[in-house]
């Protein structure tokens, strides 16, 4: 199994800042682990994933995401690799309120050849593909219609889950996805983003400050004793 | 692209209503105004054709036709009896049309003419004059009307009027010892025809007592031939219909040259195109004006595009994290910027139409305006896209902006 995400040396600083915010000597995440990413507000955190997501470019030969040096990529090759093999969870307000539950779940394939790609050689539909997600996920079909703006927070964490899943891409970060759920739902919510990471062999990178989650992940990492910068940041 | 767009707009519906109806308000000025400009021109060249020349005492090209077609200023001059004569003997004339001007019935101009103003005068295509009732004068108490007198004084066939001397509306001095009677209406024509009143010759100079009736003539025993008695003095212009038209430069060479009177022969065409020129800044002052509308209506637009970016930082967060780039975004904005400007385009003509249909003779009526809903013309095409363009332009600026938070925001939007 092939490595998914590796820091070499990887320091990145915002320009104008004269210390580092990031300093991270060597991070390795193999391909289907599913990691759990812990820190503290200010430690980096979304600067990282905004780095490994490819927002960011790092300098050459420090990051590279599914063997391709981000360093190395302009910036459209960037937004390419996120659309076909990235799927990006946020904490809160995943959608588009205006579409409904279906066509944000669709949306991941808009700029995403491969994932469309995958699909047809799974010999299934954009459509039958979104619906067998989210039902899944446990959302009915009626919800499934329904304008993402009218549905619970915990479905629309649901939703957002299933438009990153869609087209099976080859890793998953979700940036705090359950902070604005209770726990029965959190609990909920991580053991079927689990399965369908599992049956898609996708890495999952899970970012939380929740330190009740660290039995459901084989793996921790702590932020703050991995990145050497002393600068701070968010 | 254009499908998320539209969800989006739809998403803000009350303020791309809102934009979408400023623009199409504007593009209804804009293209009224258009319309009213061109068929306005249009009326204007279509009050009078076939007439070659137009001769008229020594004046100005402009006030002659003023004076003669549209019946509009007083000529301070006349042309005699005798020169009219003359002028039917050019050779190369196919007909004349007398004309003597001056008098009115309650503010309407009365045209002294022949029956040959019927039978020659053309308007608009090439169209004669029909009548909607009754006929041409028989004798000279008789009147014709315009289908516009006739329906503001109410007057139809058989019916009197009298004739008052100057233009005004009310006059000193009525003709009242000669009233005339209404022999015919014409059809309506929406040219100055509509609103003129048609006497014979000898009906004007009776009441002038420039014309005696034959039978009421003291030397009646004298054997004068009737024909020599002039009907009436003078007259204030004459329409020649010629054979063939290369004809009438040479003619109107001849004529302005005439030995016998100062005169002046103009070519109704070209008057007509040179008096409209002179209209050209009123036209451009109103051009501008709408296009002014225009622009106020896409400003709006911009200013609620750069609104709505703030809100949106989260939708274009999204947007980045499924990857759409950074030009992805700038699309959106600009195709947005398009869809509204479309719509509004599309409803404004759609309005402009409705105007026109269920308004325009309440139009006519009130100020006169005669507008039609003919297809949209090349020029209005133009106009059209034009507005397209300038949206695609500004919307530039609101894409720009959006390009440059996409970038800076990326995925993490600080609520």
């Amino acid at each position: 199994m092939g490595s998914c995400i590796t820091l070499n040396n990887l320091s990145f600083s915002w320009p104008g800042a004269r210390t580092p915010l990031l300093s991270i000597p060597e991070l390795s995440i193999d391909q289907g682990e599913r990691v759990l990413l812990r820190g503290p507000s200010g430690s980096g955190k979304s600067t990282l994933l905004s780095l490994i997501a490819g927002i960011h470019a790092p300098a050459p030969g420090q990051l590279e995401v599914l063997g391709k040096d981000l360093g190395q990529l302009n910036q459209s090759a960037r937004d390419r690799l996120r659309a076909n093999e990235i799927g990006y969870i946020f904490q809160q307000f995943n959608l588009l309120p205006y579409l409904s539950a279906r066509d944000n779940v669709m949306l991941s394939c808009q700029f995403a050849p491969a994932r469309r790609m995958r699909l047809q050689q799974q010999h299934t539909t954009r459509e039958a593909a979104t619906g067998q997600l989210l039902d899944h996920l446990g959302l009915s079909r009626s919800h499934q219609q329904q304008p993402a703006h009218q549905l619970s927070v915990g479905q629309q964490q649901r939703v957002a889950a299933a438009r990153a899943l869609l087209g099976s891409p080859a890793l998953i970060i979700a940036d705090e996805p359950t902070s604005a759920l209770d726990e029965a739902h959190r609990d909920e919510f991580v053991k079927l983003l689990f399965a369908e990471c599992e049956q898609q062999n996708t890495t999952l990178l899970f970012v939380s400050h929740d330190a009740t989650l660290d039995r459901h992940f084989p793996r921790t990492i702590e932020l703050t004793r991995l990145n050497q910068a002393t600068g701070g940041g968010t | 692209m254009i499908k998320l767009a539209l969800a989006s707009l739809w998403n803000r519906r009350t303020s791309a209503w809102l934009t979408v109806l400023a623009i199409s308000i504007s593009v209804v000025l804009l293209l009224g105004v258009e319309r009213v400009r061109e068929q306005t021109k249009d009326n204007f060249a279509n009050t009078i054709s076939g007439t070659d020349l137009i001769v008229g005492p020594r004046t100005g090209s402009t006030q002659l036709l003023l004076s003669s077609v549209f019946h509009i200023g007083a000529l301070n001059n006349t042309l005699s009896w005798e020169s009219y004569t003359e002028l039917q003997q050019l050779p190369g004339v196919a007909w004349h049309i007398p004309m003597a001007l001056g008098d009115s019935v309650r503010g309407f101009p009365v045209v002294a003419t022949t029956t040959d103003f019927f039978d020659h005068f053309r308007y608009g295509d090439k169209q004669p004059l029909r009548f909607l009732s009754g006929q041409a004068f028989a004798d000279e108490t008789h009147a014709v009307l315009g289908a516009e007198v006739a329906a503001k004084l109410g007057l139809n066939s058989g019916d009197e009027l009298v004739v008052s001397h100057g233009s005004g509306g009310t006059s000193f001095s009525d003709h009242d010892a000669h009233p005339f009677r209404v022999s015919g209406v014409l059809a309506r024509t929406g040219t100055p025809t509509d609103v003129a009143v048609y006497i014979p010759l000898a009906g004007l100079g009776l009441v002038h007592g420039e014309y005696i009736r034959a039978d009421e003539r003291p030397d009646h025993e004298h054997d004068h031939d009737a024909a020599d008695e002039p009907p009436v003095y003078t007259l204030s212009a004459v329409l020649l219909g010629l054979e063939s038209k290369p004809l009438a430069l040479r003619l109107q060479r001849q004529i302005n040259t005439y030995k016998g009177e100062p005169l002046t022969a103009i070519m109704p065409g070209m008057a007509l195109q040179e008096f409209w020129k002179t209209l050209r800044l009123f036209e451009q002052a109103l051009l501008a004006i709408s296009v002014l509308v225009v622009a106020t209506g896409l400003l709006g637009m911009l200013t609620t595009l750069l609104a709505s970016l703030r809100e949106r930082r989260r939708e274009m967060a999204v947007l980045r994290s499924v990857g759409a780039g950074p030009g992805t975004i700038f699309g959106l904005l600009i195709s947005e910027a398009l869809l509204l400007t479309f719509f509004g385009v599309a409803i404004g003509v759609g309005l402009l139409y409705l105007i026109i249909v269920l308004g325009g003779t309440a139009i006519q009526d009130t100020i006169g305006i005669t507008l039609s809903a003919t297809a949209i013309t090349l020029n209005e095409w133009y106009l059209m896209a034009a507005i397209l363009i300038a949206a695609g332009l500004l919307s530039l600026f609101p894409a720009w902006r959006a390009y440059r938070n996409a970038l800076a925001d990326g995925l993490s939007v600080k609520l």
